[in-house]
């Protein structure tokens, strides 16, 4: 019984993770020039690096939420998860540390979006936590490629 | 023990970055792969379409020619102080819908934000640029400029 309560438990963060991956990527993948100046604005890569970034982030949030759901790579996209999990975590940081006064770009990339604030922290950190509930995982339920260790 | 799954890491990485890169060349709104500074206006007279960068002394020319300024930064902070007759930009909806009643879209408008490391004037004016303004001067120096240098505040 217990087993199944944690197989459910995998299983859930991984639905979870997935459709915010997916969700998350969509407005990215629609506005490239408008996520990569949102990356720019948190002044943390050297500038124009923020392009090739908006280029190809979203398309890894993606993939990774498929793959979480599909039960593809699983090991894989959990091992992104954390760490993409961690440099939004620190990348946000710093930027209400430096003061700076910009949107969030999580989920749009508008003007419209969210403003930077502990609760998207908070809200990664339990991101974070689930993601390592995934790559912790003891049995592989519901998962396709590999089949096994 | 956590598994450190380094080769499907990898294989994720490589595939977004090859459909990335991919769909980046097929899109008709495609971006170059490093980014381009934003540009510096030289003659403020000329038409043009994505948003330019002003400097201290071009704001204050545009200010005394009585061009609209918006202030991107949050409420409190306008509230503390700001360009004289400034707009708060508050909701983007709203601020449009200011801005297309005052004028036409071609008409001129200043963003600022704090000082040259605030991103949020910026943000602004390509969100306005998409909604087809044409004629944004983004004021980098901002707030902090336009104080030190004791012009009107309010």
């Amino acid at each position: 019984m217990k087993n199944e309560l944690k197989n459910a438990l995998v299983l859930f963060c991984r639905v979870v993770l997935g459709i915010m991956f997916i969700y998350a990527s969509l407005d990215k993948i629609a506005h490239p020039e408008e996520f990569a100046k949102q990356i720019g604005f948190y002044k943390v890569l050297p500038f124009g690096v923020e392009n090739i970034l908006g280029i190809v982030l979203p398309w890894t949030e993606l993939i990774v939420g498929i793959c979480l759901i599909t039960g593809l790579l699983v090991d894989g996209a959990a091992l992104l998860s954390i760490i993409m999990m961690l440099v939004f975590i620190l990348a946000i940081s710093q930027a209400m540390l430096r003061g700076i006064d910009i949107t969030c770009g999580c989920f749009k990339v508008s003007a419209d979006s969210e403003k930077l604030g502990l609760d998207i922290i908070i809200r990664d950190i339990i991101f974070l936590v689930m993601s390592f509930i995934v790559l912790n995982r003891q049995e592989r339920k519901f998962e396709f490629l590999p089949k096994s260790d | 023990m956590l598994r450190v799954p380094l080769n499907q890491m990898l294989a994720i990485v490589i595939l977004s970055i090859i459909v990335g890169i991919f769909v980046n060349i097929l899109r008709s709104d495609s971006i170059p792969l490093l980014a381009k500074e934003i540009a510096i206006a030289e003659d403020l007279d000329v038409v043009f379409g994505e948003p330019v960068a002003i400097t201290l002394d071009q704001a204050k020319n545009l200010f005394d020619e009585g061009v609209i300024f918006v202030d991107a930064r949050d409420n409190e902070y306008f509230i503390d102080g700001h360009i004289p007759n400034a707009w708060n930009s508050g909701f983007f909806m709203e601020l449009m819908f200011k801005l297309d009643s005052a004028q036409t879209k071609s008409g001129p408008v200043v963003l600022y934000c704090s000082d040259d490391e605030c991103g949020s004037s910026e943000e602004l004016a390509n969100d306005l640029y998409n909604e087809g303004f044409t004629k944004l001067y983004v004021f980098k120096g901002g707030w902090l400029e336009w104080e030190a240098a004791g012009y009107p505040v309010e």
